[in-house]
Formats: structure tokens, sequence, C-alpha cells
């Protein structure tokens, strides 16, 4: 059995992503968003490149390994910004690279504090969703960059003006349900049979502090209109802080449906072996893209300037898709596919275009939501 | 008179330094955190527009979360104080078998991480899962016997794992206690019961006190049994809705600081209720005529006793301890054990891994740090309160409770934002976290060492002071031998409530001072069940030993003294 039929045969769904699927669909990886608010661009021109490691970069790394460390600010978990670091530093071990991981807003309140006391610890940031980015960059946040290895990304794929952030991974939910509770047969194949009340009390999701979440809930109201969260809302959904949890609950039959089941958790839930499998809706599956770039007056910038380029590196981003503290999708062009063998255009994938619209339904989300999941 | 010029001006100079350094240490980022909850609009630093009340009127919404708080915290108290009461009792003034083995496994639930006591307890007892519900269906009963997600499991929980520290309080009081005071009662007719109410409970009166006060605090502030039991059931508390509410984007801090503030009047309230009950009363129970503490023949009914402790040992430590370690070693938690599901892999993968290890090794020694300067803090902050008749002092012990009133991750984000501005080099490093604790646990010092310093006789003091011995002589000599037990007590909790701590750690965390316990909530929420049961497993394990060295160390030295 191939990895991709291996992937197929557990991702039991009403559509089972597949390159014809997609290609029916409409919508590919490649034609992913343009934003609105983004002017047609072009790369801005790179840094002067050496190749170190097998990649390019347009970083002094002599200087790079005189300042000796770097600094990494990040949403994602501490094994998972701890196992970045390590590998960073194996390829560079005259740099030792150093982490802060906490959730979004927690680091977002973090890092304008330091910076609002002029005090400039880190190096490189990434956040768990654009919103949080283009708001960093409108308060100064970024120190332009242009990679070398931003000619292996979409323009679309990048901060405007380019250089300031980039995506570094895209993570994406579908539906997840637990076998043991639910058999195939009546498992929901769609978005809106979330809303079947055989449901109610059954399903989880994950909470307002979740880009992912905001995501789902901007995705599926464009496509089914306001009343679907309404009406979602009646099914009194449990909501969850992190994507392993809901996982396991879906593993232990505590819950029977998860309506916001993250790719990356279902990989790690089916590595274990657990009793959960994962639906692709044949709607599209709403996409988180996660924001990395520089930060403004870096006390390292030539090792912030290495590590950015690593990250972007074809080496990097193997390493976000195949870390099972991350299994995100890599959004570079020549990205090979992801554990299970498929790729992220193997999906239909829905994220944001209109950003302004996007940003600006934040406060209802946070409020529609914290009120369903009876938190007000 | 010179004597007491200078005796006075020591008090004075003492009472300045510490109300300096209790100034900077509570007060300076409770000034931010009021800022911070008048702030209105979006909340973060460049969205504010302006000052104003709004946060605190929006409050009444929450009627409901905060109405949560106050069943779970009133009822895991009250289970708190009494269990802790009675086991103290048991196990200080009885003659029950395996006394000293009961007491170390009795401090267990303490040092263990309230977040694995909640893991634990939600694989015993959630509704469908829980390994007790499972096994009750599967011996013929229907639905589940246990449900620990609901308001009474959460305070059932959340009173074994972070009210523990109610047995460490109250015995400690109980040991200074002469037992020729409950002896006379019963020989004069009195019944053991009536001996028990009639004279011990009033005579340990101001460590219960303290006790309640502190343990009502502390489930107020509790983090870990709301967040992995509650939120299942959609039942929040404040520091649940706290911690969501700041982690969200835009975070909403001021409205998070509003309710942290609102705590503030409880603890004032509480703290007011403490002052009044133990003023114009003696507690004293050390005095000038020597007494040896010797336990007190219960007969027939000490295995009775041994009965109701074992139950409580086994339900706080033994059966939490057995699950996580069955957990620990799956590759899949599952009720039914199997062979190959089993796997060492979670003990290789946290011991592996350089930030796990660098962790520990920073998280003993801020617990050594804090232990040692937070009991010289406190213990000086409780000789101005209780002996010295320093101006001001009822405002120093306000003061020093506020702490304890403000959920640490809210009060956590008053002292980075205090910190942050200071011309000083500690934010980012392992000592603003040292600041931190020794901040937050204050109240914890204070309330344990003023227990025992109550029942100490004046008069001992006095005496010195007339055979000519000096301040340092009488210090060294009569007071810190007979403050023994207090100050050990309270070295021993502020050691592994360090070691434990969460809810300030997580925010002050910097790239060079990673602690144990953030890491542990990190592997909940992002890797699994299985790998964060180990690595607690490994926290308790390593705070085990450390405890039980330094334990050995002091009974070494008690028999060479």
């Amino acid at each position: 059995m191939s990895k991709e039929d291996q992937a197929k045969g557990v991702a039991r769904s009403a559509m089972v992503p597949s390159r014809r699927n997609v290609l029916r669909a409409g919508l590919s990886l490649a034609t992913l968003p343009v934003l609105n608010v983004i002017a047609p661009r072009a790369y801005a021109q790179s840094a002067a490149a050496t190749t170190v490691q097998g990649f390019e970069t347009g970083a002094n790394v002599a200087q790079a390994e005189q300042e000796g460390a770097v600094v990494f600010y990040t949403h994602d978990s501490g094994a998972a910004a701890a196992a970045i670091c390590d590998a960073f530093h194996k390829d560079f071990p005259k740099i030792t690279a150093r982490y802060v991981s906490l959730q979004n807003g927690s680091l977002f309140s973090k890092i304008l504090a330091e910076r609002g006391a002029s005090r400039y610890e880190a190096d490189v940031i990434q956040f768990s969703d654009l919103g949080t980015a283009i708001d960093f960059q409108s308060k100064g946040g970024y120190e332009q960059y242009h990679s070398p290895q931003q000619k292996y990304y979409s323009p679309d794929h990048l901060s405007t003006p380019a250089g300031l952030y980039f995506w570094i991974a895209m993570g994406f939910a579908g539906i997840g349900y637990c076998t043991d509770q639910v058999k195939a047969a009546e498992a929901p194949a769609t978005w809106k049979d979330l809303l079947d009340p055989k449901w109610k009390g059954k399903i989880s999701v994950k909470q307002a502090n979740s880009g992912m979440q905001f995501t789902e809930w901007y995705e599926l109201r464009k496509l089914y209109g306001k009343d679907y969260w309404k009406t979602f809302a009646q099914q009194k959904p449990r909501g969850f802080n992190s994507r392993v949890q809901v996982f396991d609950r879906l593993a232990r039959g505590d819950d029977a449906i998860c309506g916001m089941a993250e790719w990356a958790g279902y990989q790690l839930a089916r590595e274990k072996k657990a009793p959960v499998a994962f639906v692709a809706p044949k709607d599209g599956l709403p996409s988180s893209p996660m924001a990395n770039g520089i930060v403004s007056k870096a006390p390292h910038p030539q090792a912030a300037r290495l590590f950015i380029d690593w990250l972007m590196s074809l080496k990097g981003q193997v390493f976000y898709q195949e870390n099972p503290y991350l299994y995100y999708g890599s959004i570079r062009k020549d990205a090979p596919s992801m554990p299970g063998g498929l790729r992220l255009n193997d999906f239909k994938l829905l994220v944001p275009t209109d950003m302004k619209a996007f940003l600006a339904s934040r406060s209802e989300f946070n409020s529609e939501w914290n009120q369903m999941l009876g938190l007000l | 008179m010179a004597t007491s010029v200078f005796k006075s001006r020591r008090s004075a100079i003492s009472g300045i330094a510490v109300t300096a350094v209790i100034g900077l240490f509570v007060l300076y980022p409770i000034f931010f955190l009021l800022q911070a909850a008048l702030k209105q609009g979006d909340g973060t630093v460049e969205g504010s527009t302006g000052y104003g009340t709004g946060n605190f009127e929006r409050l009444p919404n929450y009627s409901g979360i905060i109405w949560n708080t106050l069943e779970v915290s009133i009822v895991a108290t009250l289970i708190a104080i009494i269990v802790g009461f009675l086991i103290a009792y048991i196990l200080t003034r009885t003659n029950v078998p395996f006394r000293r083995g009961l007491e170390q496994l009795m401090a267990v639930p303490y040092y263990v991480t309230p977040l694995l006591g909640a893991l634990a307890w939600s694989l015993l007892g959630e509704p469908h899962s829980g390994y007790i519900n499972i096994l009750w269906r599967a011996l013929g009963g229907e639905g589940s016997i246990v449900n620990v997600t609901s308001a009474m499991g959460i305070a059932w929980v959340m009173a074994l794992f972070e009210g523990s520290v109610a047995f460490v309080m109250i015995s400690a009081v109980m040991q200074s206690i002469d037992p020729s005071l409950e002896e006379a009662s019963q020989v004069i007719g009195a019944g053991r019961f009536s001996t028990m109410m009639r004279i011990t409970l009033p005579l340990v009166a101001p460590g219960v006190l303290g006790a309640l006060i502190y343990v009502f605090a502390e489930m107020l502030g509790s983090f870990s049994a709301a967040l992995v039991l509650g939120t299942p059931s959609r039942f929040y508390v404040l520091t649940t809705a706290i911690y969501l509410m700041v982690t969200q984007y835009p975070p909403r801090i001021p409205l998070a600081a509003a309710m942290g503030v609102v705590l503030f009047a409880v603890m004032f309230l509480m703290t007011y209720l403490y002052r009044r009950m133990i003023s114009g009363r003696s507690y004293v129970t050390v005095s000038g005529k020597a007494f040896r503490p010797r336990p007190v023949d219960v007969g027939g009914l000490r295995w009775v006793y041994l009965l109701l402790v074992g139950a409580y040992i086994f339900l706080a430590v033994v059966l939490p301890m057995l699950t996580l370690a069955y957990v620990s070693l799956q590759k899949l938690a599952t009720a039914l054990p199997s062979w190959s599901n089993f796997t060492f892999e979670h003990y290789r993968v946290a011991l592996s891994q350089n930030a796990v290890r660098y962790a520990i090794f920073n998280s003993l020694e801020l617990g050594v740090i804090t232990a040692t300067i937070g009991v010289a803090l406190t213990g000086t902050i409780s000789w101005l309160l209780h002996r010295t008749r320093l101006p001001g002092r009822a405002a120093l012990e306000y003061i020093s409770m506020f702490p304890q009133a403000v959920p640490r991750l809210v009060f956590a984000f008053g002292i980075m934002w205090a910190w942050l501005v200071l011309p000083v080099p500690v934010y980012g490093t392992i000592w603003l976290l040292l600041i931190a604790y020794l901040t937050v646990f204050l109240p914890l010092g204070v309330r344990t060492i003023s227990s025992v310093l109550l029942q100490l006789d004046k008069t001992l003091d006095e005496c010195g002071q007339v055979c000519g011995a000096s301040w340092s002589q009488r210090l060294r000599t009569i007071n810190i031998p007979l403050l023994r037990p207090g100050i050990m007590a309270a070295w021993m909790l502020l050691f592994i409530g360090s070691v434990r701590e969460l809810g300030a750690s997580i925010l002050l965390v910097g790239p060079n001072s990673q602690v144990l316990t953030p890491a542990i909530v990190d592997a909940w929420n992002f890797s699994s069940s299985e790998l964060t049961a180990a690595m607690a497993l490994i926290q308790t394990l390593v705070v085990g030993i450390f405890i039980a060295i330094f334990t050995m160390l002091m009974r070494r030295r008690d028999l060479k003294g």
C-alpha cells in the first residue's frame, strides 16, 4: 500500500482528497488567495546570497556565528519550539537558539509590552494567524529582510510589502470522529451535517484563542451564512485549548465528533493508532497560515536572517511538515509530500481572501464564540 | 531606656526595609494592574482609549462565572480544612500506627503539580471514559458512578491537591501544643472528642484560621483542576475565564485585570475577619514550662484512624499516582492493558529533551533560593506583625496578603509591566521568576510562620533579655529553635510551591529561564496525556527525592544537636 493509499484509507470522507477531486473543486493551493488589500507585487531584490548547509542565505554567516544566539518567540508549543531550535543549532553549532513559547494573545501582549519599554529580546517571531501579524506590522514590529528563499514562495504568501513576514506553514481542519462511537456511514460528511440534532452535546471545537478556529468560523459563515453558527450553537459544543486535547477526547470517546479537527492533530492521533477518522468535507477545509518574520531592532540581526532563511529553506519546511509537534503543511512551491503522502494542494483549502473583512470580523467572532461556549 | 530606644530603632529600620521590599514587590505591580483594569478600549498597549470604570461595569455579565468560582472554592475549602484538621490531629496528637510514614505520604499531594492530580482524576472519573466508570459498567452498573467534571467533582479534586496545604499548615501548629493541656482535660472527665473540640481546636485556632483564609484564596486562584475538568462540561471559573481572555487575540487584559482586582475585596474581608478573630486573645501554647510533644493513646480507635488516613492517602496519592504511572507506560491511554500498547518511550522522550533537563535544574534552583530568602523575608514580616508595635503593621499584613487574592496569571502581567520599565537587568532572566515567586508566596510564608509565632510566649524572649542576652543571641538560642517547626514547614511549603508554580511562570519565563511546570502544561496541551503523565511523574519523583534528602539532613542535624 502506498503512502497516499494509506492516507486515503484513514481519511474516510465524503470527499477523499485526491488530485482529481481538487481539480474538480476548482481551487488549489496554486490559486490560494490574492489578498485584496495587496497590490500586485513582484519579488523585491534579495540580499546577496551565499550557500551554507545546502541552502541560500542572505545573512553574513560569520557575523551570525559571532552573535552566537538567536531568540525565537512563537505561539507554538515549547516542545515544537525546542525541536526547531535544536535542529537549527545542529546545523549551526556556534549559534545557540532559544525560545519563548506562549499562546498567540499572550505572545502579542508580551512583545508589545517589551517594545513599549524599549526592551528588545526577540529576534524572530511567529504568530498563529495573519491578523496578529498584520497588527504587529502596523505597529512597526518587523524588520524588512528580502530572503533569497523568497523566490520559492508565491508573492501572495509573503507580507505586503514583501520581506516583513512570510507564510511559514499552513494549518487546516476538517471534521474528526471517534470510530468506536460513530460508524463511518453515519459520520458527518459535510459541514452542514454537524447541525444534525443527534450530535447535540457530543461535539468538540476549539476556544476563541485559536486562530484556526477563527478562520473556520469566518469561512463557514461565508459559505453558509450567519445562521450556520447560530444553529451550531444549539448543539452545545465544548471548547478546548489544543488540537491534542480534542483528539485525546475523541480517542477516549468522551466526544463523538470534533467540529474543528486539525490535520496536524489527526496525524499525531493516527500515529498512536487512536480510533479516530478524518473527514475532508467537499466544500473545503478552512486553513490558517502562520506568519513568521524578523523583529525590528532584533538583538542578533544576522543570526535572525540565517534562522529565517533556514526556516524558509526546504530543510526547514520539511522539518515543519514532519516533526510530530508541528505536522503543518508547507506552502513552499517545491515542498515534498506531508507524512501520509499527501500535499497541501491535494486538499481544497479555504483561506480568507478579503483580509480587511477578515480582520474586521474578529471581535464579532470572539463575542459569538465565547457566548456559544458559555464563556460570554 | 537605651535598650528600648535601640529596640524601637531596630524595629523601625526593619520595618522600613521590609515595607520598601513589600512595596516594590507587591504594590508596584498592583499599581500597573489597577491601571490596566481602568483602561478602556481593546486592551492592547497601544489600543487604549483612555480610562474609566467600564471593565468593572461589565463584571455583572459574568455573575454565573463568579458564582461558579465561589461555589467550588467554598466547598473545596471546607473539605480541605475539615480533612486537613482531622488528619493533622490524628497524625500529630494520637498514637496512630505508621505515623511517620503516613506523614510523609500526606505531603505528596502538595508537591504534586495540581495539573497532575486533575489529569489523573479526569482519567479516573470522566463520565464516559473514566476507569472507575468503566469498571462500574463492567460490573453491571449503568451510566456513571463518578463525575469529576461536575462542580462537586472539581471541588473534590481541588481539595485533594490544592487544599493539601491545609494539613501542612495545621499540623505545624499542632506540633507545638503542650499535651498536658489535653491530658488535663481528660483527667477532669472530658471525652476524646470533647477534648479535641474544646481544647485542641481553640488552641490551634490561629493556625486553622490562617489555613482557612489561605486555602480559600488558593481555591479562588485555582486553575488546573477547573481547566482540565471544568472545560469539558462548559463549567468556567474566574481563573479559566481570565486565562482564555488573555490568550485570545486581541487579549482582553483590562477585563481580566478588573476580575483580578475584584478579588482584592474578598481578600480584604477575609484578612479583616482573621485579624478580628485573633485580636485580644492569647493562643500561647509554648511557654517557659518545658514539654515534650507526645501522642495521646487512643486505644483501639487508632486502627479506625489508620483506616481514615489510609483511605485519604489512597484517594489522593496512591490511586492518582498508579493511574498516571499506568498511563505513562502506554502508547495510547486505554482502560484495559495490553502488551502491544506498553512502552517506555514517553520517559525517553521526556528525559531526552534538553529543555526539560534544563528546566528541572532551574526549578530546583529557584525552589531552594525562593524558600531560603522567602523564609527570612516572611519571618521578618511575621515578627514585625506580632512582636513589635510598629506603626502601620496592620497595613503591612493586608499588603502581604494581596498577592493571594489575585490570580497569578493576572499578577504576572503586573510583574511583567513593572519590571520591564525598571532599569534593573532582571527581565527575561531567572531572577524575575525569583521575584515573582517571592511575591506570590508571601502570604503562604507569613501565614505559616505567624501561626507558630502566635503560640510562642513573649516572656521567653523577655527572660533572655533580663538575663542579658543580646537580640541576636536570643534569636539564635530561644526564638529560632522554638519557631523551628514553623520555619521548616514554611521553607518546605515555599520550596514545593515554587517548583510546582504555574500561573506566574507561564508568562514570565524567558529564553534563558525555562522551568518545569509550564513545560508539563505545554505537553498536556500539545503532545499527549501519556507524555504529560511521564513528565509530571518525573517532576514528582525529583521533588520527592529532594525532600527526602532534605528531611534526612535535618533529622541528622537534630540528632547531632
